[in-house]
């Protein structure tokens, strides 16, 4: 998985929002509200092709959590990405 | 071609068309330095047309002021879809979706309470000052009614409407007032225009206080919400 559309990602308040910027902006529409681990994710997608495997682990290197909870973060945003059409 | 100040900002229009000339008459200035010009591109006025659908003059407006709003977030100023009402020289923002009943409240506010007038009924623009206050402008662009006049007034407080049973009125949340507010500012163009917009944006949160305002078409709404977002204001200013 990797996002290839043109998005710029900006903490606003205690929230991050990615919005569509140039030609992604013309056929996506609004603004999309992530928490921190969100915003994290989202840019190592940007990187580089992930998996849901490897989202997981870069995941638990970085922040203290356990599997479970890191594997239920990586598949709620995945899908959020799927339904809003980002991936 | 001409030039109109908008937050005291020179800008030069070249237009095609005599409608927006027209539209600006009270914005038109006699400088003949500008920050930057503006112009629609014969395919932006045919997208916006839809084809003919709208008159080309009209959508030249239009285009106008979009490229205006793209470039005006370098300045600090930004564009949010709302009505302005002004009282004793102070701004108060009301957003609310399309059919929700923006005009028609803005019209109770201005029966209901002594010496409000409209700033603007549809697309004022609004600057992040230094200070972390905010100011409300008029601008041509002011939508179906024509509500609006030439001034500025510092911004007290954004409410957005929502249609009810009865009337009520409470603190926004943060997590509302970010929703609600983005639904209400452009938000599109190059990277570095959305960019400047979403750090106004995160200054504009914490700059005001937010309401949810729920009400009837009622004189009684437009006087709650009024005495609610003034003793608010007061108190918001003491606290900051």
């Amino acid at each position: 998985m990797r996002i290839d559309k043109d998005f710029t990602i900006q903490k606003v308040g205690v929230s991050f929002v990615a919005v569509p910027v140039g030609e992604t902006s013309k056929n996506f529409h609004g603004m999309i509200r992530l928490n921190e681990t969100g915003a994290f994710l989202w840019n190592k997608m940007k990187e580089a092709d992930q998996t849901e495997d490897s989202l997981v682990a870069v995941l638990l290197e970085e922040y203290d959590v356990d599997e479970a909870t890191a594997r239920a973060d990586v598949q709620k945003l995945v899908k959020a990405l799927k339904d809003g059409k980002v991936l | 071609m001409f030039i109109i100040e908008l937050c005291g900002i020179p800008i030069r229009m070249e237009n095609r068309y005599s409608y927006v000339e027209n539209q600006c008459r009270d914005y038109r200035s006699s400088r003949k330095d500008y920050a930057f010009s503006v112009f629609a591109t014969d395919k932006e006025l045919k997208e916006e047309s839809k084809d003919g659908k709208f008159p080309f003059d009209y959508c030249e407006s239009i285009c106008l002021y979009r490229h205006i709003c793209e470039i005006l977030p370098g300045y600090s100023i930004f564009l949010m879809h709302s009505s302005v009402v002004l009282v004793d020289g102070v701004a108060y923002a009301f957003a609310a979706k399309s059919g929700v009943g923006k005009s028609t409240h803005t019209a109770l506010w201005c029966k209901t309470i002594p010496g409000a007038s409209v700033l603007n009924g549809d697309k004022p623009l609004f600057r992040m000052n230094e200070n972390g206050s905010v100011t409300a402008f008029g601008t041509p662009w002011n939508g179906k009614e024509g509500w609006g006049v030439n001034k500025s007034a510092p911004l007290g407080g954004i409410c957005f409407l929502e249609r009810g049973e009865k009337n009520a009125i409470r603190k926004a949340t943060d997590e509302e007032i970010l929703t609600k507010i983005a639904h209400q500012l452009y938000l599109r163009g190059t990277r570095t225009s959305v960019d400047l917009q979403l750090q106004l944006l995160n200054r504009l949160i914490s700059a005001v206080p937010y309401y949810v305002l729920s009400c009837t078409v009622s004189p009684e709404a437009a006087e709650l919400a009024y005495r609610t977002m003034k003793r608010n204001k007061e108190e918001f200013e003491y606290e900051n």
